[in-house]
């Protein structure tokens, strides 16, 4: 369960949003941040992380800048646009409901 | 909001499209980026620099493809990919020539042998030209159900209560067949005409390309000296003079005023030069008419009247009729089952080319099916001869969809060259089909390319491209680039070799199909033409006129007669000259119903009829029929003197079996006298070798009861065109304004009577070796192809000794395997598709051993000689050279 590449279809999407909410980041910075917020429990694969940005790009959730690193390379900045920070609500809604959901389901007592 | 999205992602795929160069170069640079960080991090945690690179390269698991995932993100991709795929098909199909040109020729033969035949199709059966919504359009029937008759004619009347009932029809109009003389030339010419009600060329939707068509008023007894033209009459007649409409010209001696020319295409009734108003009396409407059928009468339903609708009224209508006939004819209305229905337009159109143009239509179908099953081998073999370039392509991260398109958009590419080719080609072959078609069925049809047609040409290219293209696009897609790189890009998985002589085996077996199909069509055109008629149309040759209203009058009529066959008596060459009156094979036919003197018809019982002909003394010797018993007629066979009738042996048979008929008096239901029988001749065919009637016929003296039309029959010696001469001569003699036309040798009528038959079988026949050529091609190509790619195994074999005939065995074995398992498939389907063409078969069963197996020698043959060829190539192979090649 705790492999990176089982994280539930669709919830990657939530999680990149969230992350490039708090800040523009770039994408090395958001795997690193994932993991570290998460407490090493999420984390995303390489491979799996482009071409999930690029899809969000493509729908107008995110939006892509260069910008130079604080050591000095350049490198792609994503950050939330105003219809991505519709969509993370939207999204975080179905998640809380969902997993609520579960929660409850999992936590029924044995009679 | 929305607008604003929608903005930048239009925006984005902009980008992508037209700023490919910088989307790529950021999207090598985001990677690097990630590459180098996550190589900073690695050595940090104690890697070398290289194991930290390999750890960077596998924890992305694949740069080239997440990079291909990126772009496929981009979406424009597709029309991206498309157009990079096209111009790739492009370059490789231009780099292999050979391939390239002969399957393009075999997809344009293909095409355009199908464009051609929808085209006819189309024409005849689905959209008949200068027709508007044929489908709106019903054609009224007659129905005898008593007397097994049922034709395309009706009454006034109903034609009236159809024009009164505007729920159901929009329009309701009739024609009349007419024979024009038209005498403005120097030679006196006939022109085929109709006689139409006003809104006749309204049921059809048609327009006047100049001038106006008949009002109303026009449509009277008495105001209907008006003529319009037909678009070629007017071209043929007045060089497409604009001028003519306001003139007048005469025709049956009359002057009739030209108010307009029709358009182009407009051919109803069909081909007919000049339509003049029916201009049918009050009286014609008046309801003991309602069984006097003798127009032709077609209805245009409302919009949204279907046709069941229509016929469920037709048929509410005569039952109400016939349930109100007078007394006098309620006996008739019911011994004879009188009724009315309707078929649609285009099948009445259609008429007997119905069956054989689907046949050809599906024909046609299958040898592109064989085409297709052809190029998908082809195919195979290259895409087989390019594992190694397509394995490349997969390790560069192209994915499985990626390679099935680009295969798949080949064979696109392929074929709309092959689609365009053909439709070019479709011009050129449908005035074949016209010349080659019967000229009964496609006369007023033009060589185009409409909308339907250039539809459907499209639809079949796609459709056909898709088809061949798909087995190879997925063999393809199945590279994996591991095994296919370390083998070379030699190694042939046995399934592809599998899936390429499937599809020989199935071309072999749609060949036989069409051979076992055009070897039956063939076979009952022999025995058709071993037929007796039962009359000797040698040396005769016809030549029918048709005399004004003017001498309507039966002493001038006889006197024309007489006065013609005088001077053909003395001409050079006439062995014997007689006129009659409809003649066999002419496509005229006169039934007649009578009563038979001294029985009285039990009620519910059928009445005696036949079909009735004028002919003169000289007819039997003419055409030498025999003369069964009694006596034909004589020169003393007068106006004045007894009225007698000569009928044949089917007529005797049907109603005196048990009787002598010489001396009985029957007497015709069109109201004259008794007639006396004095006489019995042989059965005469009427109109289709294939199937006699079943009807017999009675003869009448032309001399004795004249009539208006006749047909001039000349036995000669000599020379036919003298003998047409001598014709000629004589009606110039007799009477110097009468034209004369459908001047043929009788052998020609009965050759023209089996045109649809001899078309569908040459048409076929083409087809059909089309299919075997394809087929032999198909089993060719297969067996080269395994060939080459045995070299180094038939190397090896040589090396050891193996002996050249062993070789040889091994090759042909294979390719008469191949052939021998379509055949059984092939006899199976053959038995199948023999059901479908049953109908259009004389004599010959659908399931034909004897033409099975001449049809299943002649693939064999073809196989042989496919497969012998791969073979000799294979002994010759030289062991040194071979495996030094590799």
């Amino acid at each position: 369960m705790s492999k990176p590449a089982d994280l539930v279809q669709g919830t990657l999407d939530l999680l990149l949003l969230k992350i490039v909410a708090l800040e523009p980041l770039h994408a090395w910075a958001i795997s690193q941040r994932l993991k570290q917020v998460s407490g090493e429990v999420l984390q995303v694969s390489d491979g799996s992380l482009y071409p999930a940005l690029h899809k969000l790009e493509q729908e107008g959730w995110i939006k892509a800048e260069w910008k130079v690193t604080e050591n000095g390379r350049r490198a792609k900045f994503y950050s939330l646009t105003r219809p991505g920070r519709r969509a993370f609500e939207r999204e975080a809604a179905n998640w809380e409901r969902l997993s609520g959901a579960i929660s409850q389901v999992v936590r029924l007592s044995e009679a | 909001m929305l607008e604003a999205r929608w903005l930048r992602r239009v925006t984005l795929r902009l980008r992508t499209l037209f700023q490919r160069d910088r989307v790529e170069r950021e999207l090598e640079a985001e990677f690097q980026f990630h590459m180098d960080q996550r190589i900073e991090l690695e050595i940090a945690r104690g890697l070398s620099p290289a194991e930290a690179r390999l750890a960077a390269l596998r924890a992305m698991d694949g740069l080239q493809q997440r990079k291909e995932e990126c772009r496929d993100m981009r979406r424009v991709n597709r029309i991206d990919d498309l157009w990079r795929d096209l111009q790739y098909a492009g370059r490789s199909l231009h780099r292999s020539p050979g391939f390239t040109t002969l399957t393009v020729l075999i997809m344009a033969l293909g095409i355009g042998g199908n464009t051609a035949v929808f085209s006819l199709v189309n024409q005849i059966l689905l959209h008949p030209p200068g027709v508007s919504e044929p489908q709106r359009i019903a054609v009224v029937r007659t129905k005898y159900a008593k007397l097994n008759l049922d034709f395309e004619l009706a009454s006034p009347p109903a034609l009236a209560d159809a024009r009164a009932n505007k729920q159901i029809f929009e329009h309701a109009g009739a024609a009349r067949l007419l024979s024009i003389n038209y005498a403005d030339r120097s030679v006196p010419v006939r022109l085929p005409g109709a006689a139409v009600s006003a809104e006749w060329f309204d049921v059809f939707g048609a327009r006047p390309s100049l001038g106006r068509v008949f009002t109303a008023d026009e449509d009277q007894p008495n105001a209907n000296r008006v003529v319009v033209l037909a678009y070629d009459a007017w071209l043929r007649l007045f060089g497409g003079d604009p001028g003519v409409v306001g003139r007048t010209i005469e025709l049956n001696q009359q002057p009739y005023e030209m108010i307009g020319v029709m358009g182009r295409d407009f051919h109803q009734p069909r081909a007919v030069d000049v339509w003049v108003p029916l201009a049918l009396p009050p009286q014609a409407f008046a309801s003991q008419n309602w069984f006097n059928g003798s127009l032709s009468v077609m209805f245009r339903t409302q919009p949204e009247v279907s046709f069941a609708q229509a016929e469920a009224w037709l048929k509410w209508n005569a039952e109400r009729v016939a349930a109100a006939a007078p007394s006098n004819l309620r006996g008739l209305v019911k011994n004879w089952g009188w009724g009315m229905r309707a078929s649609r337009f285009a099948d009445s159109n259609a008429g007997n080319t119905k069956t054989p143009m689907l046949i050809l239509l599906g024909a046609v179908g299958l040898v592109l099916l064989i085409a297709c099953a052809n190029i998908a081998g082809l195919m195979l073999a290259r895409t087989s001869a390019r594992t190694r370039e397509l394995a490349v392509r997969a390790a560069l991260g192209a994915g499985r969809g990626r390679l099935l398109r680009q295969i798949l958009s080949e064979s696109l590419v392929l074929a709309l060259a092959g689609g365009v080719a053909g439709v070019l080609l479709a011009r050129g072959s449908m005035k074949l089909l016209l010349r080659l078609a019967p000229e009964s069925a496609v006369s007023g049809l033009a060589a185009r390319l409409d909308v339907f047609v250039l539809l459907f040409a499209t639809i079949t290219t796609l459709a056909a491209g898709l088809f061949f293209g798909l087995a190879p696009a997925w063999q393809s897609s199945r590279v994996d680039p591991y095994h296919a790189l370390k083998r070379g890009g030699r190694g042939v998985s046995g399934a592809r070799q599998g899936l390429r002589s499937g599809l020989v085996v199935a071309e072999a077996a749609l060949a036989l199909v069409l051979l076992v199909a055009a070897g039956l069509f063939l076979r009952s055109f022999a025995r058709l033409q071993t037929v007796n008629p039962g009359f000797d149309p040698r040396g005769v040759v016809t030549a029918a006129y048709s005399l004004p209203p003017a001498s309507a009058n039966p002493v001038k009529q006889a006197a024309f007669a007489r006065n013609v066959l005088d001077h053909l008596q003395g001409a050079k060459g006439v062995t014997a000259a007689s006129i009659g009156w409809p003649i066999p094979f002419s496509n005229d036919l006169e039934g007649a119903a009578f009563r038979i003197e001294g029985r009285s018809l039990p009620a519910g019982e059928a009445v005696p009829q036949g079909e009735r002909r004028w002919v003169t003394p000289d007819y039997l010797r003419t055409l030498r029929i025999r003369l069964e018993r009694g006596r034909f007629f004589g020169d003393l066979d007068r106006a004045d003197t007894e009225p007698v009738l000569v009928i044949d042996e089917t007529l005797a048979r049907q109603y005196w079996p048990d009787e002598d008929p010489l001396g009985k008096r029957i007497q015709p239901m069109s109201g004259e006298g008794w007639y006396t029988i004095v006489g019995t001749v042989d059965h005469v065919m009427q109109s289709d070798l294939a199937g006699d009637t079943g009807r017999g016929v009675f003869y009448a003296s032309l001399y004795q009861r004249p009539t208006a039309m006749g047909s001039i029959l000349v036995k000669t010696s000599g020379d036919r065109s003298a003998a047409a001469a001598a014709i000629r001569d004589a009606v110039r003699a007799a009477d110097p304004k009468l034209p004369l036309y459908d001047i043929k040798p009788m052998e020609a009528l009965l050759a023209n009577s089996l045109a649809p038959r001899r078309f569908a079988m040459r048409l076929l026949g083409l087809f059909a070796a089309a299919a075997l050529l394809l087929a032999a091609l198909g089993l060719y190509g297969v067996l080269t192809f395994a060939v080459t790619e045995r070299t180094r195994e038939i190397g090896i074999r040589i090396a050891l000794g193996a002996e050249r005939g062993a070789l040889l065995r091994l090759v042909v074995g294979q390719g008469l395997r191949l052939a021998a398992a379509g055949v059984a498939i092939g006899i199976a389907a053959a038995g199948l598709f023999g059901r479908l063409i049953e109908s259009q078969l004389f004599e010959v069963r659908a399931f034909d051993p004897l033409t099975i197996a001449v049809m299943v020698c002649a693939l064999m043959a073809a196989a042989l000689l496919a497969s012998w060829l791969p073979a000799r190539r294979a002994m010759r192979a030289d062991p040194a050279v071979t495996l030094r090649y590799e």
